[in-house]
C-alpha cells in the first residue's frame, strides 16, 4: 500500500524545512519514498506543495492526490480540499471545524519549545500520530540535525513533536500507513545526484549564470567546492560560462556549466564552438516549459529536438537523459567520461522534476574518482592537434608543454591554424564527424520493462521513466504495455532501438511536451512510423496513475 | 626573436595595415618580457586583429566572436601558471564583447588584453565600430555615426582596472614599451588600447591624424590616482594621451581562491 502526504502553503512558510524533515524521519524506519515539489515562481506567498508519498513497495512516481494534507494557511485549507483523497484527512494551521483538524503549529510551538521556529516539529509530529508512527525516528532527526545548537534546541523540538502527536492523537482521524519495508534509508534529489557526481568524476571548473530549475546543481558543487577543490565562478551571462568552461576545458580540466532552455540556447554558439575546438564541454540542461521564460518553477520535456540539433554546423555531441536521481548520478559519470574519451561537448538533460524529485537511493558514492582524460604523456615538438585518425579521436596534448596546441574556430589544419583549403575543410570535417561512429557505438541501449510478451510499448525518456513504469506496474494484470525508457538519446543505439520495437503492434509515446519529439527523431532515424503520442505539457509531472487512466480510457 | 611569422600561412592582412606594427612588436614585447612561448597562450575572439595568434609562435585559442575574455579566464584559473593574453580588435572587445569587459575587469583575473582599436569594422569590411568618433560615415551609417563613441579606458578607470593603458601602433618603441608593462604587470586584469590606422576602412582616423594627435603622457603623472586617470581617459580630439593611465593594486581574483593555493587546478588534477 502507499500514502501521500502534501504539505502545502505559501512560499517562505517553512514547507522545506516541514517536508525534508518528514522526508528524512520517515525514510529512516525503511520505508519506500518519493517526493517532488511543486511551487509557484515567487520568494513569498503563492501556493506551493511539497509531497512525500510513502509505500511498502518501490515508488517511482508522485500521485496526483493526496491522503493527508497538511495546509500551513487559510489559502492552502481551501483551494486543496478537492486533492484529499476519499477518505483522507486534513490538517490545518489553525482553528478547528468544517471537518479539518486544527492544530496552532505556532502557538503550540512557543509555548512548548519557546520559539515560533519549531512549528515544523509541532506538525512533522501531528502527522506522525496520524499515520500511527512511533516518534523516534523523528526525534532522532531533531538529535542530528541540532545537535550542535545545544541539548535545549534538541528538546525543544522533541517536546514540540510530543505535544504535536498529542493534540493529533485527541482527534478521531487515522490513516492505515504503510510498514515492515526495507528500503535503502538514504534519500537523494536529482539536483544532489548530479552535482556529487560530477564531483566525484573530477571536475574542477564550473561556472553558470542561475536558472531554475538546474541551479540547484551549481548550488551543490559551490557546497562541497572546497572539498572536491572545484573552482566555482558565477558568470555574468550564459555565454561567458560557455566560453569560459571551453578554455578551461583547452587548458586541461573537466569543466561544466548548468543552465535552463533560455540559458541554453545563449549557449549554442558555445556549443557549436566545442564541437569545432573538439573540447569536452560539460553542459546540465534542466528544462522547464517554454517557449521563452515559460513556466519558470514547473517542469517539461520540451528541449529534447533543440538539444539533439542545437549549434550551428554539424558536429557530434552526446545526449544522456536519466530517469531517476540514481541514473542521473550514473550517467553525469558516463557523460563525462564521454566527453573526454570523444573531445566532444555532452549535453546530460534533467527538468524540474527530476531536479527536486527524490526517493530511496543505495548510497551514492562520493568517493573521489577522478575519471580518464585521454591525454598524450608526451607530446612532440611536431604534435598537430587535429591530427586525422581513423576514429576520428586526435591525441590531446594541453598548453604548456613542448608541444604547440592551437585550436580555431575558424576552419582549421591539422596544426589547427585557420585554413581556407577546402579539401583540409573536407578531410578535417569527415575527421570530426567520425567520432560520432565512436558514441554511436557505445550508446547506452534503451532499458525495456515490464512483460516480455507485451504487445504494446511505452516509449519514454528521462524523468518520464517512474511514472511510465508505475502505469505498467497498475496495467500488469490483463495484458498491459511494457517500457521502452531511453537513458540515452543522442546518438542512438539504433540496433538495439529496432530490435525492441520489432514485432509490436501498438506504439505510445509519453513525453513531457506537445509534439512528441522522441517519437519524431525516432521516426527521422526511421526506427518507427506512425504511433500514438500520450502528453503533458501544463507544467506538471505524469503520474503513474494518470498514464494508466489515459491508456484505458 | 622572430623574424618572421612561423607558420607558412599567408597572412590576411592588407598591406599598410597598423597590424603588422603591432605583430612584430608583440614578438620582441614577448621575448623583451622573458615569457616562453611555450607557457603563453593567445587567446582571440573574430576579426582581422583576432588572427593574430597564428603569425606568431604559441598556443593559440582562437574562439567565438566577442568571446576572448570568457576563454581567456578560463585558460587562467584552470591553469594561472600560463601567460594569457588576448590580441583582438575593438568590435571584438569592445562591441560583441562589452558585458565580458565590465565585468571582468571587476573580476581581476591576471589576464592581458592587447585591443587593436581601428576605430571601424575592417573583415567585415568597413562598418561603424564602438569606438568610431561622432559623424563617421559608412555604408551602413551613411548619415555618420549617431552614437557617441565608447570609451573603453575611462570604464577600465572608473572600475579600478589593474592596469590601464595606451599606445599607438605607428610608435613601435612606446608600443613595446606599453607592452612589456602590462606583460610585467605583476597581478590583474591588463586593458592595453592600441590605437591602429586602417588604410583600407578608415580614412578618417589615418596614420597621420593619429601622429598628429598622440602625446606621451608626462613622466609626472602618477596612475595610482585615480582623478588624473580618468582626465587622462576622457581626454580624446586635439590630443590623445598614451602611455600607463591608471594601475590599481587589489587581490587577483585567483589569489582568493583556497583551492589555487594547493597549485594549479591542472596540476591538481594530475597529482590525484
Amino acid at each position: 500500500m502507499s500514502l501521500n502526504i502534501r504539505v502545502a502553503g505559501a512560499a517562505g512558510q517553512g514547507l522545506e524545512t516541514t517536508g525534508g524533515l518528514l522526508v528524512d524521519a520517515l525514510v529512516q524506519s525503511g520505508l519506500h519514498l518519493f517526493s517532488t515539489q511543486s511551487y509557484m515562481s515567487r520568494v513569498r506567498g503563492g501556493l506551493n506543495w511539497y509531497d512525500i508519498r510513502i509505500s511498502d513497495r518501490g515508488l517511482f512516481s508522485g500521485a496526483e492526490k493526496a491522503d493527508l494534507i497538511v495546509t500551513l494557511n487559510e489559502q492552502a485549507r481551501d483551494w486543496l480540499r478537492d486533492h484529499l483523497t476519499e477518505g483522507g484527512l486534513m490538517l490545518f494551521n489553525g482553528s478547528e471545524g468544517d471537518g479539518v483538524i486544527g492544530i496552532q503549529f505556532e502557538k503550540v510551538a512557543k509555548e512548548v519549545g519557546g520559539s515560533a521556529i519549531m512549528a515544523n516539529a509541532v506538525a512533522a509530529g501531528a502527522v506522525f500520530a496520524m499515520l500511527g508512527y512511533d516518534l523516534a525516528h523523528l526525534e532522532q532527526q531533531f538529535q542530528s540535525r541540532f545537535a550542535k545548537k545545544g541539548d535545549e534546541v534538541v528538546s525543544g523540538n522533541i517536546a514540540c513533536a510530543r505535544k504535536g502527536a498529542e493534540l493529533a492523537a485527541d482527534h478521531e482521524g487515522r490513516l492505515d500507513a504503510p510498514s515492515g519495508a526495507d528500503a535503502p534509508r538514504a534519500v537523494c534529489s536529482g539536483n544532489e545526484a548530479v552535482g556529487l557526481a560530477a564531483a566525484a568524476a573530477g571536475i574542477k571548473f564550473a561556472t553558470a549564470y542561475p536558472m531554475t530549475p538546474s541551479t540547484g546543481v551549481f548550488t551543490f558543487l559551490a557546497s562541497v567546492a572546497d572539498k572536491y577543490a572545484i573552482l566555482v565562478e558565477q558568470a555574468e551571462d550564459e555565454i561567458a560560462a560557455i566560453n569560459m568552461v571551453c578554455g578551461a576545458a583547452y587548458a586541461g580540466v573537466p569543466a561544466m556549466t548548468t543552465t535552463s532552455g533560455g540559458g541554453f540556447a545563449l549557449m549554442v554558439e558555445g556549443l557549436a564552438l566545442a564541437g569545432m575546438l573538439e573540447l569536452p564541454a560539460f553542459i546540465f540542461l534542466g528544462q522547464r516549459p517554454g517557449p521563452a521564460t515559460g513556466l519558470p518553477t514547473r517542469t517539461g520535456q520540451q528541449d529534447l529536438k533543440f538539444a539533439v540539433s542545437a549549434g550551428h554546423g554539424e558536429f557530434p555531441r552526446a545526449i544522456f537523459t536519466p530517469g531517476t536521481p540514481q541514473q542521473a548520478y550514473d550517467l553525469t559519470r558516463r557523460a563525462l567520461e564521454t566527453a573526454h574519451t570523444y573531445q566532444s561537448p555532452v549535453i546530460l538533460m534533467s527538468d524540474q522534476f527530476l531536479a527536486d524529485m527524490r526517493m530511496n537511493c543505495t548510497g551514492l558514492d562520493d568517493t573521489y574518482r577522478p575519471i580518464d582524460r585521454h591525454l598524450l604523456d608526451d607530446p612532440s615538438e611536431d604534435y598537430l592537434r587535429y591530427a586525422v585518425t581513423d576514429d576520428g579521436v586526435s591525441p590531446r596534448a594541453l598548453p604548456g608543454s613542448k608541444a604547440f596546441v592551437v585550436l580555431d574556430s575558424d576552419e582549421h589544419q591539422e596544426d589547427g591554424h585557420i585554413t581556407e583549403d577546402l579539401d583540409a575543410r573536407v578531410r578535417i570535417q569527415d575527421k570530426r564527424m567520425r567520432k560520432l561512429q565512436g558514441m554511436a557505438a557505445d550508446a547506452l541501449p534503451p532499458e525495456r520493462y515490464g512483460p516480455g510478451d507485451a504487445d504494446h510499448l511505452l516509449l519514454a525518456w528521462g524523468s518520464t521513466y517512474g511514472p511510465a513504469r508505475e502505469a505498467v506496474d497498475l496495467l500488469a494484470e490483463g495484458g498491459g504495455p511494457a517500457l521502452l525508457h531511453f537513458p540515452q538519446v543522442w546518438p542512438l543505439d539504433e540496433d538495439a532501438v529496432r530490435a525492441a520495437l520489432d514485432g509490436r503492434r501498438k506504439i505510445t509515446s509519453v513525453e513531457g511536451n506537445a509534439t512528441g519529439q522522441l517519437a519524431s527523431l525516432l521516426r527521422e532515424r526511421g526506427l518507427i512510423g506512425e504511433c500514438d503520442l500520450l502528453l503533458r505539457y501544463d507544467g506538471m509531472p505524469f503520474t503513474g496513475e494518470e498514464i494508466a487512466r489515459r491508456l484505458t480510457s | 626573436m622572430i623574424d618572421k611569422p612561423f607558420f607558412d600561412t599567408d597572412i590576411a592582412w592588407c598591406p599598410g595595415c597598423g597590424n603588422f606594427s603591432i605583430l612584430k612588436t608583440f614578438d620582441k614585447a614577448v621575448d623583451a618580457a622573458g615569457i616562453d612561448r611555450h607557457k603563453l597562450v593567445l587567446v582571440s575572439g573574430i576579426g582581422q586583429a583576432a588572427k593574430l595568434p597564428h603569425y606568431t609562435q604559441a598556443n593559440v585559442f582562437n574562439g567565438l566572436h566577442g568571446r576572448a575574455l570568457p576563454a581567456a579566464v578560463g585558460i587562467k584559473l584552470a591553469n594561472h601558471e600560463l601567460a594569457v593574453v588576448i590580441t583582438s580588435g575593438d568590435g571584438d572587445m569592445y562591441g560583441e564583447g562589452g558585458n565580458h569587459l565590465l565585468h571582468n575587469i571587476r573580476r581581476n583575473v591576471s589576464v592581458k588584453a592587447f585591443v587593436h582599436n581601428n576605430q571601424v569594422y575592417g573583415l567585415t569590411k568597413g562598418q561603424a565600430s564602438p569606438t568610431s568618433d561622432l559623424g563617421f560615415v559608412t555604408k551602413v551609417q551613411p548619415h555618420g555615426v549617431l552614437s557617441p563613441p565608447f570609451n573603453p579606458l575611462a570604464i577600465a578607470v572608473v572600475e579600478d582596472c589593474s592596469f590601464v593603458a595606451r599606445s599607438f601602433a605607428g610608435d613601435p618603441k612606446h608600443l613595446q614599451e606599453m607592452m612589456v608593462a602590462a606583460l610585467q604587470h605583476p597581478g590583474g586584469f591588463a586593458l592595453l588600447d592600441i590605437l591602429q590606422p586602417c588604410p583600407t576602412f578608415n580614412r578618417r582616423n589615418t596614420f597621420k591624424w593619429y601622429r598628429d594627435r598622440v602625446a606621451p603622457i608626462d613622466d609626472s603623472h602618477d596612475p595610482t590616482d585615480r582623478d588624473t586617470a580618468l582626465h587622462l581617459a576622457l581626454t580624446w580630439g586635439d590630443e590623445i594621451p598614451i602611455g600607463i593611465i591608471y594601475t590599481h593594486h587589489r587581490p587577483t581574483f585567483e589569489s582568493q581562491f583556497g583551492v589555487l593555493k594547493q597549485g594549479t587546478l591542472v596540476s591538481q588534477y594530475r597529482a590525484s
